[in-house]
């Protein structure tokens, strides 16, 4: 039997799954858009992961990451649970030593990571302005009638540059509509909508610092050969794309699970398969043990509470309990 | 009579000052609770909008004393603790911020002009309406400020020590630093010290075994020299800014210190053109520096991620150093 490295990431538009190998060769990958319960999507995933590789691999560390990482690291019982900054740099790394700036564009976020001698030295991160995230060319898309996926290779047949005022989406759609109006074509007003995504995100993120090569782009929007090209321009420079772009987060906090795993010479707290049969639910409550009126979020597991979350001052998720409460809402 | 102070804005660096001027004149003083959910929300709705989040607070924290039942809210108009140089000038329209903006705070408000030329705030031709007011003597009054200078010069002197203000004011625990990373938090102690709209950042970072250096523990020599430095003929700006700028500078070029996290409330004009300084700056001493924005709606997630990622960093930077300095 050989190991396997198990990285989860929880984002707020994706849950990725993968597993690696002792050789950090990759086993399994799974990317889930738009998932529902990020409980149930994991159960599935890891399901199917088994299955695929019960005969050969035994697991040796799990490792979480993303927004949500807390609550499902729990569930999982992680050997390591580390915040997704870390986690893209570390699988960036891995595979570009050299790197010296990561444009990462998500669906909902947007990061920039700067780099020197594979030590991450600065970053910054967007959660706030849709406008420089994939969720602004989502909701163009749906609007020009074009298909997500075709986007990008649209914008590459403009053959004049338009410039769609992109500060924000609602400007963004109201100039649109008047550029088509002019006549622009929809690969010019495409291209535009790309230049404009790019243009905000420098605007939030780059804000002036210098940058140096080499330059990864990646993150669910870099399959978007129109947002490629409109960075390479901006920066008058060429970017990489990694391999496996879209799931970046899963496989460095694999990685970081394999590093934690060597150094601890203990074995993985993993909880098993078996949580892929146990039931969970989720539900929130109202604490009105002081004038924060937190809400708490808890995790049963087949009708046990397993993890509680959301509380300001940590006294329901340092002692999560069994509780009567009488206004729940389930989620 | 019960005085109510708000906790808030420049509570957390003279507390301990008018605690010990009202209790030397036998007035009762009631501090409004640590800010919550309910205060934030008060302040937000009684605030206009685009005013900055510290200012919000106090708002949330005056309405949240007249609920206490006090007769009178202490509202100092800050004008300047340095000669020839004011502080922000929203703390300059405060006094009739509370009282003309909120109903019923017109004749709520004890307010009076504090117009000094050193920060220790005691010298009593500021304080002549507390005369007629608290019927006492111009002697007692006197004596009372002297008190009050003395108790707040001692928590300046713990400040030197090496204690946040959250250690001073409340029951958090002096531990000795035994963290393997020390980080200058830099802001307004506003800022600073509100758990609430922070999400608890000094205590997060205590979690992560991190030291923690706020520009009060600075002398006012290192702090000036700094400022000075930066702007030798002007003064670039209002007097808790001049104090972070000198602060930040120093922290940046310290060897003690590994990085810095500027916390900054939304909305705040000053921070706005000090913090670009910093951070362009920060890249020529190699110290790493994060911006921290904080805003009543702040996600902890969000929060979270910063500070975990900025801590990574600064680890494994130090590590890395650490095998170079062996081999
Ligand atoms: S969870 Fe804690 S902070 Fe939140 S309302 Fe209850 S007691 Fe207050
Ligand atoms: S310095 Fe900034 S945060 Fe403080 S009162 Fe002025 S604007 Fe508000």
């Amino acid at each position: 039997m050989n190991d396997l490295y198990i990285g989860v990431d929880i984002g707020s538009v994706s849950i990725n799954i993968v597993g690696l190998d002792d050789s950090k060769d990759m086993q399994f990958k799974l990317y889930k858009r738009n998932p529902g319960s990020p409980v149930e999507v994991v159960k599935e995933g890891l399901a199917s992961l088994n299955k695929k590789l019960k005969d050969r691999f035994k697991i040796a560390g799990v490792g979480v990451t993303g927004s949500g990482r807390q609550l499902i690291g729990y569930i999982l019982g992680a050997d390591i649970v580390k915040n997704e900054i870390t986690a893209h740099a570390t699988a960036t790394i891995e595979q570009v030593p050299d790197v010296r700036t990561i444009f990462e564009i998500g669906g909902q976020d947007s990061k920039l990571i700067v780099i020197n001698n594979e030590i991450v030295t600065d970053f910054a991160m967007n959660t706030v302005c849709a406008a420089g995230t994939g969720s602004f060319l989502d909701h163009q898309a749906e609007r020009l009638g074009v298909e997500i996926e075709e986007f990008g290779d649209l914008a590459l047949q403009a053959t004049k540059d338009v410039r769609i005022a992109g500060r924000c989406t609602v400007f963004a759609e109201s100039d649109m509509i008047s550029k088509q109006q002019y006549g622009f074509t929809k690969p010019e007003i495409i291209n535009g909508l790309c230049e404009a995504l790019v243009r905000n995100y420098f605007n939030n993120l780059v804000r002036g610092k210098e940058l140096h090569p080499r330059f990864v782009f990646q993150g669910g929007v870099a399959a978007n050969a129109g947002i490629k090209a409109a960075i390479e321009k901006e920066i008058n420079d060429e970017v990489i794309i990694p391999d496996n772009h879209d799931v970046m987060g899963a496989i460095g906090i694999a990685l970081l699970a394999q590093e934690e795993m060597r150094e601890k010479d203990e074995p993985s707290s993993f909880k098993g398969f078996s949580i892929t049969h146990d039931n969970f639910e989720t539900s929130s409550f109202i604490c009105e043990d002081c004038a924060n009126e937190c809400e708490v979020i808890r995790i049963q597991a087949n009708g046990k509470t397993i993890a509680m979350t959301g509380d300001r001052c940590g006294k329901w998720a340092s002692d999560p309990r069994d509780i009567d409460v009488k206004d729940e809402t389930s989620a | 009579m019960k005085i109510g102070i708000p906790r808030s804005l420049l509570f957390f660096y003279y507390y301990p000052f008018w605690e010990e001027l009202f209790k030397e004149l036998g007035i009762k003083v009631v501090v409004s609770d640590q800010n919550n959910e309910r205060i934030m929300n008060k302040g937000v709705k009684y605030s206009i909008s685009e005013i900055c989040v510290p200012m919000k607070v106090y708002v949330g924290q005056v309405l949240d004393l007249v609920e206490q039942g006090v007769d009178l809210v202490y509202v100092p108009r800050i004008v300047s603790i340095q000669k020839d140089v004011t502080i922000c000038p929203k703390f300059l329209g405060l006094p009739d911020m509370i009282k003309y903006s909120l109903e019923g705070m017109e004749n709520r408000v004890l307010t009076h002009k504090i117009e000094q030329e050193s920060d220790d705030i005691s010298n009593w031709k500021d304080y002549q309406i507390f005369l007629e007011i608290f019927d006492i003597s111009k002697k007692e009054l006197k004596r009372a400020l002297k008190k009050a200078s003395e108790k707040w010069q001692e928590y300046r002197a713990m400040h030197r020590k090496g204690f946040t203000s959250d250690q001073l004011l409340e029951d958090v625990k002096r531990t000795p630093d035994t963290g393997d990373l020390t980080i200058g938090v830099l802001g307004y102690v506003y800022n600073v010290y509100d758990k609430f709209v922070n999400m608890d950042l000094l205590g997060k970072l205590r979690e992560m075994n991190v030291n923690i250096v706020t520009f009060e523990m600075i002398d006012d020599e290192v702090i000036q020299r700094e400022v000075d430095q930066f702007a030798p003929r002007k003064k670039m700006f209002w007097e808790f800014s001049n104090k972070l700028l000198g602060a930040g500078y120093h922290f940046l070029k310290s060897d003690e210190i590994d990085g810095v996290i500027h916390v900054t409330a939304f909305g705040c004009g000053p921070d706005s053109i000090l913090g670009p300084f910093l951070d362009i700056d920060s890249d020529k001493y190699d110290t790493p520096f994060m911006t921290l924005r904080i805003d009543e709606q702040t996600g902890e997630s969000h929060l979270l991620t910063r500070v975990e990622a900025f801590v990574d960093l600064l680890r494994l930077q130090k590590t890395k150093e650490a095998r170079k300095c062996e081999k």
